[in-house]
């Protein structure tokens, strides 16, 4: 326990991961909080490349994890832009009374 | 090695912490907070592992920008305080249970990749330790790998973000009724003979002019 | 020469015409295009006729391959002979004469250019099976003529009578048409081929055939001519099938005289006359015949004394006359059963036509009771039925009386106790014969004027184009008896005329019976008019007396042998009963409720289910993808 390994911290990558996955579905409150899930799930993700990188001695798993900081940051602006939109549009932004979907 | 594995632990732990907390807060500006304790902790978790340029950059853009823009909107939109309702027996709330049974198999199959390598020996003989090279710094490295194998990438996601910002600032966009505004090209296009009116305004009257 | 080509198929280019353009050509025209045709079809086959008869013309036109399989052959062909002729010039004669009628009868009708087409394609039918020369297209024709005859019954389809009547004739035939599909499958299962040339060779080599079936061991030739009979007694309503005929009445007038005097109900003799290589050969069968034709000659002559529709007594007397036929036939004497077919054709028309124009002027009424008393005011129909009853009734020199005197005369000259019985029965039938023909005419035009909405001073003659017809006809009727009976019944009848299409087995005796028979029918024929007139019209209360005092019987007679009321209860109820069954308890509870409903039930089901996966909710639908990731993960680390 006392010798890091590589395995713990993809543990603790797993265990960000899932807590933004419960996240996305057990929420009552409003839909911000899904998309700060995404972003934990996203973070996750970060953590494991940038530790196999590192363990691994191979650079490539940094630039990817540039690359997906760059594409989260683009899609939280898009995905806020969205739920502003919606807002105008619908008055409410909580999770329970988006059912537009509804068939 | 000792060090290593202390901070290790207590950022790990502050990290987990608050990403429950994100997702548990009854108050949204309290979830922000949270997420942004989280990006910071995983940042310098980063940075004490030798990867301080992804640290610095996950800083700056991640809490410099994204949360920012999670708190803009949330102060914006007027979120109420609600309260969990988890527990309390609501319409749809049959599926938790469900939910969490879900969510325990995905994290330990997620940990089944990471013991799985125990039967790879192989592959583990990196696992143990960490090669800090400090004749270069990890800027200059990536730097160095970046802008020449994947320069195509880079310019991709270059105009990913190009992208994103005109698609947002298309969605959200709204003219405003009665603002003046100026049109320099109807401007420069004005004739004479409708820039200029002469008129006989009579005594103690004015004209009026519109806009 | 292409004649034979132009004989057959001009009523059915006249037919398609005034079937599907008739309402570009306009009733007028293709009424016209119609009756021209069919005459043209009729002049020709007078001149086939005349070939035959002068040149010994024969001929078989392959027209087309129809069937090509393996040894089995079949074409669709034209074959003109002795028998084929005559059917010829007696199917498009008066097909022409019923056209060229139908124009002034049905003037008042709007849909006449489809009742042109259907005569027309009845022509087209009935052509095709006289002429064929195999089975196979003679049961086409067969079938031809019975599906036009369902439209032309029910063609005023509106009423619901005439519907009753076309799905009744149109069943009745169909259990003749089994008998008569199977006596044509056991033809093509016994000699492998259906041509009649290649059966008739093949027929004295297999005398002794036997087959067994359910049981029972048949003599193949008797189970065969059985068969074909049963076919020829659907569609010539002899008795036990024959109920149809009275119903088919509900048909315009030009059709019953069209098919059910001349030529479809005279399509099952011509099939036993054209079959007489087979039947020959079979005592059995032929005796058989015999009997139905008397019984039927005898049932019908009795039921049409006690008839009031004057388009039922002439149905029920062509259902007599029939039975002669049949009976000539079954005593062995083929060509007078033809002789008499082709002057009964005459006469039988001229009575139809005629009693429709009475019906026309007394504005369809059909009851001869509601008429009478108007002979000064309908001259010409009054001589024309004048001149057909007395051919029927078989009057001296008129054709009738060659024809059904020859009959007669054969069956005396078989010469036991059959044939003296079948003689005696014979001349009964003809004095009966007279006395409802007289009934008829009596009651129709003389006596008191009984109707009750028309006034008689209303009536007045149908239009020339409805009387010229029937000049025609009766010209044939007085003449055609006289003129043509050396040829087709002569002593050397079979060399000079008939050669190979009717086969004798032994040669016909040409003896003469006795004076004193040859005399009597003729006797009770002229006595039977003024007996007629006096219990008809002069002293009504004998008749009226008869009936009372016979009431059973009078009813008895007036409800057809009460034969419809047994098959009712035979076979329409339990039928009825039968497809009710079926129909509530194992269709509608079983089958539907395991097909359609059920299923229908069940998808239904389903789907409300699915709905609520769709509820709208993201993060109801993010819940479902995790499912299935995590569902897809676990399946590929078990793997």
């Amino acid at each position: 326990m006392l010798e890091i390994t590589l395995g713990h911290y993809l543990i603790l990558a797993a265990t960000i991961f899932t807590i933004g996955v419960v996240g996305i579905f057990l929420n009552r409150k409003n839909i911000i909080v899904i998309l700060m899930s995404i972003e934990l799930m996203l973070l996750a993700v970060n953590i494991n490349l940038v530790s196999f990188s590192i363990y691994l001695n191979d650079l490539t798993g940094q630039i990817f994890a540039i690359f997906i900081l760059t594409v989260a940051a683009a899609e939280a602006a898009i995905g806020l832009a969205i739920i502003v939109i919606y807002y105008r549009n619908s008055g409410t932004i909580r999770v329970q009374e988006i059912n537009k979907l509804k068939g | 090695m000792i060090i290593h594995s202390i901070f290790f632990y207590i950022f790990s732990l502050i990290a987990i912490f608050s990403s429950i907390m994100v997702i548990a807060s009854r108050n949204t500006v309290h979830s922000v907070f949270f997420l942004i304790l989280d990006f910071i902790t995983i940042s310098c978790l980063f940075i004490m592992i030798g990867a301080e340029f992804i640290g610095m950059i996950m800083l700056i853009v991640y809490v410099g920008a994204v949360a920012v823009l999670f708190l803009f909107v949330v102060m914006m939109l007027n979120v109420s305080q609600q309260k969990n309702k988890w527990l309390s027996g609501e319409k749809n709330s049959n599926h938790i249970p469900v939910g969490l049974l879900i969510s325990i198999v995905i994290f330990f199959e997620l940990i089944i990749v990471a013991g799985g390598w125990k039967y790879k020996p192989e592959l583990l003989k990196n696992f143990y330790s960490i090669g800090v090279d400090l004749s270069t710094t990890n800027t200059h490295e990536i730097g160095k790998v970046l802008y020449t194998d994947y320069i195509h990438l880079f310019q991709l996601s270059g105009m990913i973000l190009l992208v994103a910002m005109i698609g947002a600032i298309v969605l959200t966009f709204r003219q405003r009724e009665g603002i003046k505004r100026q049109s320099y090209f109807k401007q420069i296009s004005r004739e004479r003979k409708e820039g200029v009116e002469l008129t006989d305004p009579k005594y103690n009257e004015g004209v009026k002019i519109d806009a | 020469m292409e004649f034979e080509y132009l004989i057959i198929f001009l009523p059915l280019i006249g037919s398609i015409i005034s079937g599907f353009f008739g309402k570009f050509l306009g009733s007028r025209n293709s009424e016209i295009l119609t009756s021209l045709l069919v005459s043209i079809s009729s002049i020709l086959s007078f001149l086939i006729f005349y070939k035959v008869f002068n040149e010994s013309y024969t001929n078989n036109l392959d027209v087309l391959t129809w069937i090509n399989s393996g040894t089995f052959n079949v074409n669709w062909s034209i074959k003109i002979d002795a028998l084929s002729s005559v059917m010829l010039v007696v199917v498009t004669l008066v097909s022409s004469i019923v056209h060229i009628y139908s124009i002034g009868y049905m003037s008042h009708d709007p849909h006449k250019q489809r009742f042109m087409s259907y005569l027309s394609l009845f022509t087209f039918s009935m052509l095709m099976l006289v002429t064929s020369d195999n089975f196979l297209q003679l049961f086409f024709g067969w079938e031809g003529v019975g599906l036009c005859s369902y439209f032309l019954i029910g063609f005023w389809f509106k009423k619901e009578s005439a519907n009753a009547a076309a799905i009744k004739a149109f069943v009745v035939n169909r259990v003749g048409d089994f008998g008569f599909a199977l006596g044509i499958f056991l033809i093509f299962y016994l000699f492998g081929t259906v041509n009649y040339t290649e059966v008739f060779e093949l027929i004295p080599q297999s005398l002794e055939k036997e087959l067994s079936f359910l049981g029972i061991n048949f003599n193949a030739i008797n189970l065969v001519c059985i068969l074909l009979f049963i076919g020829a007694m659907g569609k010539s309503a002899q008795i036990f099938l024959h109920t149809w005929l009275p119903d088919a009445m509900e048909g315009p007038t030009p059709v019953s005289a069209l098919i059910h005097a001349a030529t479809m109900v005279t399509a099952g003799v011509f099939l036993v006359v054209r079959c007489s290589p087979i039947y020959e050969y079979s005592p059995l069968a032929l005796n058989i015949i015999t009997i139905v034709g008397m019984s039927t000659a005898f049932f019908a002559a009795t039921v049409a004394l006690a008839q009031d529709d004057i388009k039922k007594i002439i149905a029920y007397s062509t259902c007599s006359q029939l039975g002669y036929m049949f009976f000539a036939a079954g005593v062995g004497a083929y060509n007078v059963a033809m002789f008499h077919l082709f002057t009964h054709a005459f006469f039988k028309a001229l009575l139809f036509l005629g009693s429709g124009s009475v019906i026309h002027s007394f504005k369809d009424e059909q009851n001869i009771n509601l008429m009478g008393g108007v002979w000064k005011k309908l001259p010409y129909t009054w001589v024309l039925m004048i001149i057909g009853t007395l051919a029927l009734t078989g009057f001296p020199f008129l054709s009738g009386f060659y024809s059904k005197d020859a009959i007669i005369e054969f069956a005396y000259l078989r010469g036991n106790t059959a044939g003296y019985f079948a003689a005696g029965i014979g001349i009964f039938t003809a004095l009966l014969t007279s006395i409802y023909s007289w009934r008829l005419l009596f009651k129709t035009f003389h006596g008191n004027y009984n109707n009750k909405k028309l006034n008689i001073s209303s009536m007045h003659e149908s239009p020339m184009v409805m009387i010229i017809p029937l000049i025609i006809l009766a010209i044939g009727a007085i003449f055609s008896g006289f003129l043509f009976k050396d040829l087709f019944i002569g002593i050397e009848s079979s060399s000079n005329f008939w050669k190979n299409s009717i086969f004798f087995l032994e040669p016909l005796s040409h003896d003469h019976p006795p004076s004193w028979f040859v005399l009597l029918t003729p006797i009770l024929v002229i006595l039977s008019i003024p007996i007629a007139y006096y219990i008809f019209i002069k002293n009504i209360k004998i008749s009226n007396n008869i009936v009372n005092g016979n009431l059973p019987l009078y009813n008895f007679l007036k409800n057809k042998w009460y034969f419809d009321e047994l098959y009712d209860y035979l076979f329409v109820n339990p039928s009825k009963k039968i497809g009710l069954y079926f129909w509530k308890k194992i269709d509608s509870r079983f089958i539907d409720r395991f097909g359609p409903d059920g299923i229908s039930a069940l998808i239904k089901n389903i789907s409300l289910l699915a709905v609520k996966f769709q509820n709208g909710f993201i993060y109801h639908y993010a819940f479902v993808m995790l499912l299935g990731f995590s569902a897809l993960l676990t399946f590929l680390i078990l793997k």
